[in-house]
This record gives C-alpha cells, sequence and structure tokens, in this order.
C-alpha cells in the first residue's frame, strides 16, 4: 500500500519536476550569488530601502527610480547649484522671442552605451516620446504644450504651443532624462543612456548593477571629473530594514547606506562615518488649509494657526537639525527664491499674537477651535506632528491628528479640499522640482488634490510661464505674496524625505544633486 | 482511496476560485488607489495624466468587471502584469519561489530539529523539571516577536561576531533567517509533540505494550512514535503553509529575495496584480499542503481509508 500511494503522491514527472525546482533553488542561491561574488567584486556597494519601480525614465514619478535611471540617462541641459542652467547633451540653446519655440544645438561625437550615435534626431526621439500621450509618462504635463519637433542637421527644434519659461530649467531635472532610441524595441523597453553609468543587470527589489561608462563626458558643473567615473561598478541592494541597512553599513558590507534618521545623529559623530544631507533637494514642506471651511476662510485664523508653528523645534527634535526652516513656499536654491523677502511676507512664531488673531475671529478658552490636523506618515514629520499639535493647544486650538498612509492621505485630501462644511482640516505635505513653477502644479486650479485657490493666482501663475528674466522673477515673488499673506500656505522645513546618505570614510567625493539625485562621478573608494 | 482524493482536489479547487474571488474583491476595499500612490511624489501628475493611466491600467473599469476579468485570465494560467514596472506577475513570484521554499523548508528542519526532542522530553518528564525548562523555552518561543529575534541575530552574529552577512540571498545568508523562523516555530512544535505524546502514553495499548514487558524504548518508538506523527504531521504542513506564506516581516529584515518581500513592496505601492498572485501563492501552498496532509493521514492511519 505504501508504494502504491508513493506512486501515486508522486509520480516520476512530478518527482522531476519538483527536483528542477528545488535544484533551480539550491543553484541560484549556491552559485548564482556566490560565484558572481567571488569573481567581480563591485567598487561601491549602496544600500537603499526600497528599489527602483521603473527604469523607463518616462514611465516613472518615483524618486528611487529616477535615482538610478539619472546614472544611466543624461540631460539635454544642466543646472548649477546657485540654479542657473548649462549645457548638457546640447551644447547651446535659443528661445524664440514669442518664447513659443526653443531650438537646440546638441554636441558632436556623443555615442550610447550600445555604440550607437547620439544626435538630434536620437533626442528628438526622447522628446516625442516623452510627451506622447500612449507612453503615460507621469510627467508629461511637466515638458509643457509641446506641439511639435523637428530636426535640422545637429539642431533639435522644439515648438510649444504657448510660452513655456520653466522649460530650459525643467530639462534640467532627472525628469528629463533623455533616452537613445535603441533603449525601445516595440513595448520593451531596455535602458540605454549616454550618462556616466551603464545598467548591468536588475534582479527587481533585491540589486540594481551598474558599471563605468568609459566613454562618458561629463557636462554636469556640480561634477568635477570630466570623463568616466572613477569607480567601475556600483551596486545598489535593496535592504528594507534600517536597523540591517546600518549594520551592513557598520559592518562594511555596503559603503554606502539610506541611513535613518535616528541613525544618522548617531553616524555624523562617528569618525568613521561620513553624512550627506542634500541642500539641493528642491524639496519644500507646507503646511495648507482647508480653506474653504469656516473658520479656516479667515485669513487671521489660518495666519494664527502659522504663528503657533514653532518650526525651529521641527527641525532640531523631529529633524535631529538635518533640515532648515525655509520661509518661501518653494524650497531654497531654486530660481526666483528670495527667501528673505518671502519672511517679510509670512507669519513668524508669536503665540501670543496668535491667541490675539483667534480671539478677534471669537475663539478662545472657552470656545477653543477644533480642527483635524490631517497627515502622512513619514520619518521625522509623525514627531513633528505630534509637537505641532501642542503648539496648536498652546494657542487653544484642538488638533486631532488622522495619519494616513500616502496613497490613502492624497486620495482623501482630495475630498478634504473640495469640502465646505464640516470640521476644518489642516495639513502639511511636501513637494520638489527644480523650477518655481511647481506652484501651478500645485495652486493652479484645479490644482495637486484640489488645492486650487483662484482665478487671481491662477492668472499670475499663468503670467510667469510666459514671462521670462527679471520680469518673471518678480512675478514669482507676486505669487509668494500672495500665498503668503493670505497664509494659503505656512512654509515649514526643507528638505524633508529621502535627503539622507551615509558612506564609510573610504568613500570620497560623493554629492547630492538636485531632487535628491545621487552623483558617484567624482567617487573614489579606498581600498 | 483514490475517489476521495479526487472529490478532495475539487474541494480544493473550488475553495481556489472562491479565493481568487475575494482577493480580487476585498483588494478594493483598501483606501488609496495605485495612481495617487505611484504618483505620491509627483506633483507634475495632473488630473489629466492621472486620469489617462487609470485607464490605461483599467482601474477605470467597475470592480466586478476588474474581478471578473482576473479570474478569467487567472484560470488560464495569466496573472497580468504589475502595475510597477509593467512585468508579469507570474514569472516575478515563480522567480522568488525557490527562495521561499528553500527558507521555508530551512526554517521548517530548525522548528523540527528543535520542537521534536523538547516535546517529547517534557512529555516523557511530565511536571518534572524538563518539562517546566521546556514549556519555559516554548512560551518565550511564541511570545519572541520574530522581527525581534532576527534583528537580535543580526546584531549579534553579523555586526558584532561578523561571521554572517547582513543581507542577501545566499547559502549563508539563509542561516540567520531560517534560525529566526526555525527557533520560533518550534515553539509550537514542541507545544504540540508534547501534548500529543502525554495523550498517548495514557492510552491503554500503552499500558498493555508496557504489561507484555515491552522495553521502554520499543513501546516509544513502535507505539507512541507512530500514532503521535499523525498529530505532528499535521503541525509540520501548518508550520510549512505558514513558513511559504507567512515569512513575509522575516524576508525584509533581512532582505532575502522571496515572494514575501515581493508581497511587501507590492502592498506598499498597492500594486494590485501582484498583490493578488501573492495571495493566489499563498492560499494554493496552504491549499496543496492540506491536500497532502489529507493523503498522508490515510497512509499513516489506513483506518481512515476503510469505506
Amino acid at each position: 500500500m505504501y508504494s502504491g500511494c508513493h506512486g501515486f503522491l508522486l509520480p516520476t514527472t512530478v518527482r522531476r519536476a519538483l527536483a528542477r525546482v528545488v535544484l533551480a533553488g539550491v543553484s541560484s542561491i549556491v552559485l548564482g550569488h556566490g560565484a558572481a561574488r567571488a569573481a567581480d567584486a563591485p567598487a561601491l556597494v549602496v544600500a537603499r530601502s526600497v528599489d527602483a519601480d521603473n527604469l523607463d525614465p518616462q514611465k516613472t514619478a518615483n524618486t528611487q527610480s529616477l535615482q538610478i535611471t539619472n546614472l544611466v540617462f543624461d540631460t539635454l541641459l544642466t543646472m548649477a547649484r546657485d540654479g542657473s542652467i548649462h549645457p548638457g547633451l546640447a551644447e547651446s540653446w535659443t528661445a524664440a522671442p514669442d518664447g513659443k519655440s526653443y531650438s537646440f544645438i546638441l554636441r558632436d561625437g556623443l555615442t550610447c552605451h550600445d555604440g550607437t550615435v547620439f544626435d538630434a534626431a536620437a533626442a528628438k526621439f526622447s522628446v516625442d516620446r516623452a510627451v506622447n500621450p500612449e507612453t503615460n509618462n507621469p510627467n508629461s504635463a511637466a515638458w509643457g504644450p509641446i506641439t511639435a519637433t523637428s530636426v535640422d542637421h545637429n539642431t533639435l527644434t522644439v515648438n510649444l504651443s504657448a510660452p513655456y519659461a520653466p522649460f530650459p530649467a525643467f530639462l534640467t531635472s532627472i525628469q528629463a532624462a533623455v533616452i537613445c532610441p535603441s533603449s525601445v524595441v516595440g513595448t520593451a523597453f531596455k535602458p540605454i543612456g549616454t550618462g556616466p553609468f551603464k545598467l548591468v543587470s536588475w534582479t527587481r527589489n533585491d540589486r540594481i548593477t551598474l558599471e563605468a561608462n568609459p566613454a562618458y563626458r561629463n557636462f554636469n558643473p556640480l561634477i568635477t571629473n570630466p570623463g568616466a567615473p572613477h569607480i567601475a561598478k556600483i551596486e545598489f541592494a535593496v535592504i528594507p530594514e534600517a536597523v540591517a541597512r546600518m549594520a551592513a553599513l557598520r559592518s562594511g558590507e555596503v559603503q554606502m547606506a539610506e541611513p535613518s534618521l535616528e541613525e544618522t545623529a548617531d553616524l555624523s559623530k562617528d569618525k568613521n562615518f561620513r553624512v550627506y544631507a542634500s541642500d539641493l533637494s528642491g524639496q519644500q514642506m507646507v503646511m495648507a488649509f482647508t480653506w474653504k471651511i469656516k473658520p479656516l476662510d479667515n485669513p487671521d485664523v489660518r495666519r494664527a494657526i502659522g504663528m503657533a508653528l514653532n518650526r525651529d523645534a521641527y527641525r532640531d527634535i523631529a529633524f535631529q537639525g538635518l533640515v532648515s526652516t525655509a520661509d518661501c513656499p518653494v524650497a531654497p536654491h531654486l530660481p526666483a527664491t528670495d527667501e528673505a523677502l518671502c519672511r517679510s511676507y509670512g507669519v513668524s512664531y508669536d503665540p501670543v499674537a496668535a491667541k490675539a488673531l483667534l480671539a478677534k475671529a471669537g475663539y478662545g478658552p472657552d470656545k477653543p477651535l477644533k480642527v483635524i490636523l490631517s497627515v502622512h506618515k513619514l520619518p521625522g514629520w509623525d514627531e513633528m506632528h505630534q509637537i505641532m499639535q501642542q503648539d496648536l493647544a498652546t494657542i487653544g486650538v484642538q488638533a486631532d491628528i488622522e495619519t494616513r498612509e500616502v496613497a490613502a492621505f492624497f486620495d482623501h485630501m482630495k475630498g478634504e479640499n473640495e469640502r465646505t462644511t464640516g470640521t476644518p482640516v489642516v495639513w502639511t505635505m511636501g513637494m520638489s522640482g527644480v523650477d518655481p513653477d511647481y506652484l501651478s502644479f500645485l495652486w493652479k486650479r484645479p490644482g495637486f488634490v484640489n488645492m486650487g485657490i483662484g482665478p487671481e493666482l491662477d492668472g499670475m501663475l499663468e503670467d510667469q510661464r510666459r514671462l521670462s528674466g527679471a520680469a518673471r522673477t518678480e512675478k514669482i515673488h507676486e505669487i509668494d505674496k500672495y500665498l503668503l499673506q493670505n497664509a494659503y500656505a505656512v512654509p515649514l522645513l526643507s528638505p524633508g524625505w529621502g535627503w539622507l546618505m551615509a558612506s564609510t570614510t573610504k568613500v570620497e567625493g560623493f554629492k547630492m544633486g538636485f531632487m535628491v539625485s545621487l552623483l558617484f562621478n567624482d567617487v573614489t573608494v579606498a581600498p | 482511496m483514490l475517489g476521495a482524493i479526487a472529490r478532495r482536489l475539487a474541494a480544493s479547487a473550488a475553495t481556489l476560485i472562491a479565493v481568487i474571488i475575494l482577493a480580487g474583491l476585498l483588494i478594493h476595499i483598501v483606501p488609496g488607489d495605485p495612481v495617487t500612490a505611484m504618483m505620491a511624489q509627483s506633483v507634475t501628475a495632473t488630473p489629466e495624466v492621472m486620469a489617462e493611466m487609470r485607464r490605461h491600467l483599467g482601474l477605470d473599469l467597475p470592480v466586478w468587471q476588474q474581478v471578473g476579468l482576473y479570474l478569467f485570465h487567472v484560470v488560464q494560467g495569466d496573472l497580468g502584469l504589475t502595475i510597477r514596472g509593467n512585468e508579469p506577475v507570474l514569472t516575478l513570484l515563480i522567480q522568488r519561489l525557490p527562495n521561499t521554499f528553500m527558507l521555508a523548508v530551512s526554517g521548517l528542519g530548525v522548528a523540527l530539529a528543535i520542537g521534536l526532542p523538547l516535546g517529547f522530553v517534557a512529555a516523557l518528564n511530565r511536571n518534572g523539571l524538563g518539562d517546566s525548562v521546556v514549556m519555559l523555552i516554548a512560551v518565550l518561543g511564541v511570545s519572541i516577536p520574530s522581527f525581534w529575534l532576527g534583528l537580535v541575530l543580526l546584531q549579534v552574529f553579523s555586526l558584532d561576531l561578523g561571521w554572517l552577512p547582513v543581507a542577501g540571498s545566499g547559502w549563508r545568508n539563509m542561516i540567520l533567517p531560517a534560525l529566526t523562523l526555525g527557533v520560533t516555530y518550534s515553539a509550537l512544535v514542541a507545544r504540540m509533540t508534547r501534548s500529543t505524546v502525554i495523550e498517548i502514553l495514557g492510552e491503554d495499548y500503552v499500558r498493555t505494550a508496557r504489561a507484555r514487558g515491552l522495553r521502554e524504548w520499543q513501546v516509544l518508538s513502535i507505539h507512541v512514535l507512530r500514532p503521535a506523527l499523525i498529530n505532528i504531521v499535521t503541525v509540520v504542513g501548518l508550520v510549512f503553509a505558514y513558513l511559504m506564506g507567512g515569512q513575509v516581516i522575516i524576508e525584509n529584515v533581512f532582505s532575502w529575495n522571496g515572494i514575501g518581500r515581493l508581497a511587501i513592496q507590492a502592498m506598499l505601492q498597492r500594486d494590485y496584480p501582484l498583490i493578488q498572485g501573492f495571495i493566489i501563492v499563498f492560499a494554493s501552498s496552504v491549499v496543496l499542503v492540506s491536500v497532502v496532509l489529507d493523503i498522508l493521514y490515510r497512509i499513516l492511519d489506513p483506518r481512515l481509508s476503510r469505506p
């Protein structure tokens, strides 16, 4: 009976199939990793908390993905620390007087990782694909109102239906990566670019391996090294647990890692490690209001809430001093951002004056203002919201914190921002970019999660896109003034998410660029 | 016996179809949609762009239609494409299944190696010192959160002693997660073994065997161990099923590239097809184990196969 049953349970074919599965597992575990590691040790291993979700830069808005694609692909233009725009793959560019056309002269002698020539026709292919609705590019709107592209010798011309002043700045961003035509074969995508590193392999959720592009020519002013990266290879390992990531860094298993906020403070005091905090993140955290709901329709009430916020405490306690207070609706270092000017427009910490404003609006100890503090979870932010709740209590505002996971939060806020009755909501959010034009995506109706304000602001936001130079700067300052004096936005801190890296002291030359891009061109690793 | 097994397989297939439908329905109750999650880091994604993306992914269809289409494809072996990256779900799961399988087998091996002897020792020393010590260990094993134990093991063996790597999917990386899982589940195995053996030791046929003058080892190996196997096999099967689907956190702690870690990522990213694929794989492993257990019962206890 036993043998009969065994025969039924595991017929030969099933036994063989099972054996194959087990052997495949064993061989992938024993041979796959072991052999690869022993034969060819990487020059640099970087541990990150999450993996890229897509290595097609025209199909993702995810920072962790764009950090990788930014190493594989270059951009037509580049940006210096002061926000000035410089040549990239395009050696020069001109804008038509009406602002509705841009011409880019591509450099000679550019090659893609697969050896194919990168010229104006290749750049046209990339731009056309980026704005093609079929591509489903989440960043397509940021490319502007492109109507047509054309090529004449080595010049790419991009026509727009309306002036779009942020266009050159956008072309420097990690969202504007230029792909080589050979990347796309039918519906398949293989990341082939002109960037400093070539993709070797990607095991989803586990490891991305890149190798240096020996033919690389650098045009990014943030980078010193003019040629190929100094390191031969980079591996990005995914280690989700912060404790495990730090253990890997401390044990030397990886040379760089995304530290947790708590660990960063310890690492910065340890002479064996270096901590990097991006100062060019373009990230700005703000408080916003469901201003359609009484009494938040009263600017004085919004101001009072803003005046209760002790941002220095958020910086020093919640974020361990690793961020800065920031006074504009857009991040410091971006074009047209004038922190001193914004300070003069906005509110400052003054709980006594805040109480007086609330009393004027009819709220006090006998009639406390009740609000919901609607937030999403992020390291540092959670502690900040707790301190914020105390700050609001100090001026007599009872804030109930409602915390949601990020996707649910933004879904929820879409509805909250349309509400005109019920409990008013005070909420926090962050955004990033390389140009103040991200104000348009946020505040121009309907706006991001329906946070648009009204026709006056819409007009100003449209105007800044049509202007250039000093006139545009002035218009952006007007927008800052409108948002801050009316207290639609209360700027909090900058940056605020994914802006930290740590390395052992063996690693030198690492930099973080705009939008927390990772720059490895200058990196050397001591043995 | 074959008829019984055929009926069991048919019932299992019905269970799996119910799981597919439920997974398809339940997933939509979770607040937040995948496109919002994808665009959470991008303020430049306009409502038009997001609507187009929803349409492209088929998320604009009514839920019943999405679930119906999903069921239709799954029964043909097509688990769909991931929302993030547009990759075949089945391929991603199959690529990681060997890693998860190996870790489950290793964890089970550790759990049995620790739990079985401890359970026997406790039962044979009932209410004695050995029993108390074993039960204390069992309580600790059940009470200690596996992720905490994993982090402690990482700290000690990887960081302090430097014996084992922190992250990866090589064979040396398997030691700590297998130990973590094994210790956690060994408590369950030990408790089950103890109670089963105690129960059997009180049976008339054991007393009879002893009265016949059999040596103690003969009594234990012939008259106690074999009947105990039926219950132990149940625990082994359940533990294995849990390990196949329930090692999600441990895979994350040790950066083990299995389907559990893939599932966590998919949940965070609202990648519905991948989450559904994981649920189906997990449910399938539980159903498969339960079928195998049913058959093993019949082998171990022939009375079950008698008409």
